[in-house]
């Protein structure tokens, strides 16, 4: 097994180098930057000082031939030196350090709930299948995930959180203006607060796939043989659900989060703008409204990392829980 | 009355009837269906200029005149569709060919297009005197603005008028053929890209298949929407307006998926005897790819279109939400939505008809898309 291990994390490095390839390419014909420096440039609007482009020239070594440039860049990304913003001429690594802790407590809390939620709701659809509760918890999952989650999230907003309807929860930020002056629990009790829309935003998505997945995996493991050989020898039904076959359905359940973990980031992006959270989502969506490519840059390499860092976990996990994987 | 002999039913023909016993799928497909006509019909159901008018004794048709581009090739492609669903047999029969012929008419129609220049036209028919006019059913333009403005759903404006006095039905009309042609174009190029490296990949395997897989994993690493904003805000200054940018780029970043499904079954069904035996009779490449293998994933590649054309309409609508897609004047739902989220407090209209109109769009295909997968699906032929 060490061996599979040791070979996948090898496997990494020809994607790590793709990624960075691929988003370096990105930057070096995007028309963007040639015309910029040219023009003497305009940048969306604003313009580019002298001393702002020799920073960007020698950020993306764009005076030199591109393989040398690509070298010298990812070796910056290495140490974590994601070059200036263009905004305000903050470190970039600094400027994601700050909006992290956000986007991952909103996110985390979404995957965790989302997991806690979907499997109690597949595992009673797929022990009734075919009939109403089944149906109707198909039915209703299945709508969720059709709902994009910026209209779940304006509706949200419109009926819950203020406006012409019931004003029940904040509508914007992470805590109240006067939130420095709170003491530890009201802090805690605002910060909450904040967090329920975004948060419900981000879990239904995952929530209904999850549960598809669960209802599906729970399905196969019932009409197995050894489900079959617990019922016989006389077990009650509730151990032959929690202890055979859940146990058994988990498995591919628990490797989903990291297909789960693109679309959160996505969802991140659009949600984190809504409710103008500061976390990373929001952060990449006024970098992009304002053309700041530095910063666009740093999430973008660290977004597709964290991607493919979580693709390897579940692969090691998955090996892990399941001794009946061959690792060849 | 034919239950215990063999019937000669085709595959199609089969799996159709599957589908259409779903009665969720079959909703579905006739709500897209509905969809189409009304966007194709868009102009003629919501316009500030007249269907007929006559006045001074003479006739005329003040509609044709104002029609854009756009509007052309809505009025080119849903009649093609329904040529091409009445010739279903035929196209069926010989599908590379059709394929073929359906590309050239589409080069066609959109060489035509290209030569058709929009109009810039913003008088209404509604207060010009006339013996007779027939208008529109909602007599106003998408652009056009109205004094009233943020007027609440009357029976003047049927779904409210936004910050600038445009009614939203004739915007959301309108905005159907964005919402709905971006996510027909941007999967069909999908469709088109993953079909050919996935089944290039799992036809040839070897380095070309080691390569695919590895480029494949690469993509699947960016997430799709931050891939799609960071492409858009890099690639473009003046573009954002442009469908077939948005287009592209979506269609370009959403390959991977049918690529990896496509490469699957062609691995899976090349190892089959029935392409030995086509080898074996001398059958080129090309042929038994084309003839052989890509006919035999169909029923899979065209669940994950339709599943695909979902998440297409899901990211325009993100995008042009964010403000990085189609934007003002040009109507379309996301657009609608994002101006909903300024003035939140009070205009509910604004948010919940466009979000309804994309959350039952995003569900008729997704429930089609469930329907066709039940339908194709190998296990469901032993009933």
């Amino acid at each position: 097994m060490t061996t599979y291990i040791i070979r996948r994390i090898l496997l990494l490095v020809p994607t790590l180098v793709g990624i960075t390839l691929l988003t370096f390419l990105l930057i070096r014909l995007a028309p963007g930057n040639a015309a910029m420096l040219k023009g003497g440039g305009e940048n969306g609007g604003r313009a580019m000082t002298a001393e702002q482009r020799m920073a960007t020239i020698k950020l993306y070594g764009l005076d030199k031939p591109w393989y040398l440039a690509y070298g010298d860049w990812v070796g910056r990304i290495c140490r974590l030196d994601l070059g200036e913003s263009w905004k305000d001429h903050r470190s970039v690594t600094t400027k994601i350090e700050e909006r992290l802790p956000v986007t991952m407590s909103i996110a985390g809390t979404a995957l965790v709930l989302s997991y806690l939620l979907a499997i109690p709701l597949g595992v009673i659809a797929a022990i009734k299948r075919g009939q109403v509760l089944d149906r109707s918890i198909s039915f209703i999952v299945f709508i969720l995930y059709s709902i994009p989650s910026f209209v779940a999230a304006l509706l949200l907003i419109l009926f819950v959180a203020g406006g012409d309807y019931l004003n029940l929860l904040p509508m914007y930020g992470i805590n109240s203006i006067n939130a420095s002056e709170m003491g530890t629990l009201p802090w805690l009790w605002d910060r909450i607060l904040h967090m329920i829309l975004p948060v419900i935003c981000l879990t239904y998505a995952s929530l209904a796939s999850i549960s598809r997945y669960t209802r599906v995996s729970m399905l196969e493991t019932l009409g197995q043989d050894f489900v079959r050989t617990a019922r016989a020898k006389g077990l009650p039904e509730r151990l032959v659900i929690l202890r055979h076959a859940l146990r058994n359905a988990l498995i591919p359940i628990i490797t989903i989060f990291a297909l789960e973990l693109p679309v959160l980031i996505g969802g991140a992006i659009i949600i984190e703008s809504i409710f103008t959270l500061p976390g990373m989502g929001n952060l990449m969506f006024e970098s992009l409204e304002y053309r700041d490519n530095p910063v666009i840059m740093g999430i973008t390499v660290l977004a597709a990392c964290v991607t493919l860092f979580s693709y390897l976990a579940a692969d090691i996990l998955y090996v892990l829980v399941d001794p009946r994987i061959s690792y060849e | 009355m034919n239950s215990a002999v063999p019937t000669s039913e085709t595959y199609v023909q089969r799996t159709w009837r599957h589908f259409y016993a779903d009665s969720f799928a079959r909703n579905g497909l006739r709500i897209v269906i509905v969809l189409f006509i009304v966007a194709a019909l868009a102009p003629f159901l919501a316009n500030s200029h007249a269907l007929i008018r006559v006045a001074d004794a003479q006739w005329s048709f003040p509609i044709f005149h104002s029609l854009q581009p756009i509007e052309w090739r809505f009025l080119f492609y849903v009649p093609l569709a329904g040529v091409i669903y009445l010739c279903r047999n035929q196209f069926f029969a010989r599908p590379g060919r059709s394929i073929l012929y359906l590309a050239a008419l589409i080069v066609l129609i959109e060489i035509f297009i290209g030569f058709t220049h929009p109009i810039n036209d913003t008088s209404n028919d509604r207060d010009r005197p006339a013996s007779f006019k027939l208008m529109p059913m909602i007599p106003y333009s998408p652009i056009e603005s109205t004094p009233d403005s943020f007027s609440p759903p009357s029976w003047k404006h049927l779904c409210g008028t936004d910050s600038t006095g445009r009614d939203i039905a004739a915007r959301m009309l309108h905005g159907a053929r964005t919402s709905l042609s971006i996510g027909f174009v941007a999967q069909s190029i999908a469709l088109t890209i993953g079909v050919a490296i996935g089944g290039l990949a799992g036809y040839y395997r070897g380095w070309i298949d080691i390569g695919t897989c590895r480029f494949i994993e690469i993509m699947d690493c960016f997430p799709p929407l931050l891939l799609i904003l960071v492409a858009i805000s890099l690639f473009d200054s003046d573009k954002g307006n442009n469908m077939f940018y948005i287009m592209a780029v979506i269609g370009l970043t959403s390959w991977t998926g049918v690529a990896r499904l496509v490469r699957g079954e062609f691995l899976r069904l090349s190892a089959l005897p029935f392409t030995l035996a086509a080898k074996a009779v001398g059958a080129s490449d090309g042929r038994i790819i084309l003839r052989h293998l890509l006919p035999n994933s169909l029923g899979p590649i065209l669940v994950a279109g339709t599943f695909g054309v979902a998440s297409a309409i899901l990211i325009e609508s993100s995008l042009s939400f964010l403000g990085f897609g189609m934007q003002a004047p040009t109507p379309s739902w996301g657009d609608i939505l994002s101006d909903a989220r300024r003035y939140i407090d009070f205009a509910w209209w604004l948010a919940f008809f466009p979000g309804l109109a994309i959350l039952i769009t995003i569900m008729s295909y997704n429930f089609m898309g469930e329907g066709l997968r039940d339908a194709v699906d190998p296990r469901l032929k032993v009933k």
